[in-house]
């Protein structure tokens, strides 16, 4: 009863977040359901098969992709486009559905799996991301295991070329580890497992303790990161009973096509150094424009810049703008690689001549900027 | 046109923050002077170079802090390192790298020996210390910027000078200082990395690693990129 009233609640200050502050709402009813009831994600979850989302890159992308493979199943609700923390799942599970897949913070995941009780968890990867806030990337990992470790009826699924998503899938009695023929992880010096010097030998890794990603119940052709995600969200419906979805790499990629000014922008969201050499795998022509941002969500610490390398850009004409564009010139500078730097958006695409196609590598909070204008 | 060896320490455990964009400004500004510089990069099992002109090492998480330790006590790289010390190497060591150098650290909730070159050392403290900081270089005159993110709270014993006065941010945590210098050692928690933010400490350290004193350069990014982290912090 008092959960109804709640929601209740909560759906009016979302209608009046969205009249007068012209708001989604979302947020809003989140935050004052979870402030009246705060068992609500608990409550919510049950009689409805819930499935999470999490890890540093493609959350939001590989959610959508899953939501979609599920709603061949039944009705299905999902989080609004990023809103991963608990008042934006408390938001998403006031809908009725048979299915719930909903994105999360990595930092939110072991609360989230607590209180939901979620049949499948899909753990994308974790790398360094937001470090003045999730402090070190292990800590993170060691929340994840120890969340899978009391959760015996939860199928953890995910991609254990990365030793941490590996200890966590190790960790839980009911697992499905994926492998694509093995990555480069540039946080995994170390065993998660056991903590001593991670034996790598090219792409795979192979520790006396037995962590190893040559274990893995599925092993897949290698491919990008769009790729591997959208591969995995098949692997989580398979284990709902959907049929395998085609895989669409483009939708997957976070990238947005856009024409501003004459000029055709392909934009990309990058947040940290993972999703950067990913997204630098994929710029073709001759044309980039980088924006670099440092609010909380993008991280308000720059130094990681200095741990990507930006060779792909030798020979390209680059413009860099956005908060800390200074630091990423620099970055650049000392790589070798003189960038125009531009005060704005505006003053960036001036830069480059009509027409032309410019590769956008925009930070978090620039490329939401960019996408909604 | 002079050489000059950058040994980069560790980088895969110690290269959690960013630093390792230290041993690039250094070869970039090198480069001005006229020097040409190599960096040279030692993995956890490989044994430290005898002859570095400069050694550097960065922060980390607790375990790769350990492993770190562990890797320079055995006792090549020890005496490699003290060697190199005494005939006036330089050392710059951040974050975790700066504890390392000290007498003792907490790693992963217990109390670990450092190598004992600089007379400091480090307790965790009660709240992480996470956010921009900026200090007065006691040694060098001028100001410093970068980030800092540590748990680590750092006091100085009597052979060990501070390196900063904090005007913005935390640094050592009791003390209002950031790092502590002994001789041609430098330690601070400063991330940025430190070099990329204050581009004239780099010529400091290469100063103090060859001997020779070399005139300004002229990198206008460079000074305006220092100047606009001066002032915003």
């Amino acid at each position: 009863m008092r959960l109804k009233l709640s929601i209740l609640i909560a759906k009016f200050a979302a209608l009046l977040s969205r009249k007068i502050l012209r708001k989604s709402g979302e947020t809003i009813a989140g935050w004052v359901l979870l402030k009246l009831s705060p068992r609500a994600i608990s409550e919510l979850s049950k009689g409805r098969t819930i499935i999470c989302v999490s890890g540093t890159n493609g959350k939001t992308s590989t959610t959508k992709a899953l939501a979609k493979i599920v709603s061949s199943l039944g009705s299905v609700t999902t989080s609004i486009s990023g809103s991963n923390l608990d008042r934006g799942i408390a938001a998403a599970l006031m809908a009725k559905s048979d299915f719930a897949v909903l994105e999360v913070d990595e930092l939110h995941l072991a609360n989230i799996i607590e209180e939901a009780k979620p049949k499948i968890v899909l753990l994308l990867n974790l790398t360094r991301d937001q470090l003045h806030r999730m402090h070190e990337v292990k800590r993170v990992a060691d929340r994840w295991a120890l969340s899978a470790k009391i959760s015996p009826k939860t199928i953890f699924v995910g991609d254990i070329d990365d030793p941490f998503v590996n200890l966590v899938l190790s960790s839980a009695a009911n697992s499905e580890k994926i492998s694509f023929g093995g990555r480069r992880h540039l946080d995994a010096a170390v065993c998660p497992a056991c903590g001593t010097y991670l034996k790598w030998v090219g792409n795979n890794y192979k520790c006396s303790c037995g962590l190893t990603n040559s274990g893995a119940n599925i092993i897949l052709q290698p491919g990008t990161a769009a790729y591997k995600n959208a591969a995995m969200a098949n692997v989580a419906g398979k284990i709902l009973g959907a049929s395998e979805s085609e895989i669409d790499e483009r939708a997957l990629e976070r990238s947005v096509d856009k024409v501003k000014n004459g000029v055709k922008l392909k934009l990309r969201l990058t947040k940290n150094p993972a999703s950067w050499s990913e997204a630098l795998n994929s710029v073709s022509g001759s044309s980039v424009l980088l924006i670099v941002n440092s609010r909380e969500v993008d991280g308000i610490d720059t130094s990681w810049l200095w741990d990507i390398s930006f060779d792909q850009l030798t020979g390209k004409q680059i413009v860099v703008s956005g908060e800390r564009a200074l630091d990423i010139a620099y970055r650049l500078h000392v790589a070798g690689i003189e960038a125009e730097i531009a005060t704005d958006f505006e003053a960036a695409i001036s830069k480059f001549p009509t027409d032309s196609a410019v590769h956008v590598l925009a930070a978090y909070t620039a490329f939401y900027e960019l996408v909604n204008s | 046109m002079s050489q000059l060896k950058i040994v980069r320490i560790h980088n895969e455990l110690l290269g959690t923050y960013g630093d390792q964009g230290n041993a690039e400004v250094l070869a970039f500004r090198a480069k001005f002077h006229g020097i040409t510089a190599t960096i040279f990069d030692v993995s956890y099992n490989d044994e430290l170079p005898t002859n570095g002109d400069i050694y550097l090492l960065g922060g980390a998480e607790d375990t790769a802090q350990l492993l770190s330790l562990e890797a320079l006590k055995r006792s090549n790289n020890l005496n490699t390192l003290e060697m190199a010390i005494e005939r006036g190497a330089v050392v710059l060591a951040i974050c975790a790298g700066f504890q390392i150098m000290g007498r003792s650290f907490w790693a992963n909730g217990v109390e670990v020996e450092g190598l004992g070159i600089l007379d400091v050392t480090s307790k965790p403290g009660s709240k992480r210390i996470v956010g921009d900081i900026k200090t007065t270089s006691t040694v060098l005159g001028f100001e410093l910027t970068g980030f800092e993110n540590h748990m680590g709270h750092t006091t100085l014993g009597p052979t060990a000078e501070p390196f900063g006065k904090v005007l913005k941010g935390t640094g050592n945590g009791d003390d209002k200082f950031d790092g502590a210098v002994s001789g041609n050692i430098f330690g601070s928690y400063m991330h940025g990395p430190i070099l990329a933010r204050n581009p004239e400490l780099a010529d400091l350290l290469l100063t103090r690693a060859t001997g020779r004193k070399y005139a300004q350069i002229t990198d206008p990014l460079a000074s305006k990129y220092a100047a606009w982290r001066r002032k915003v912090i």
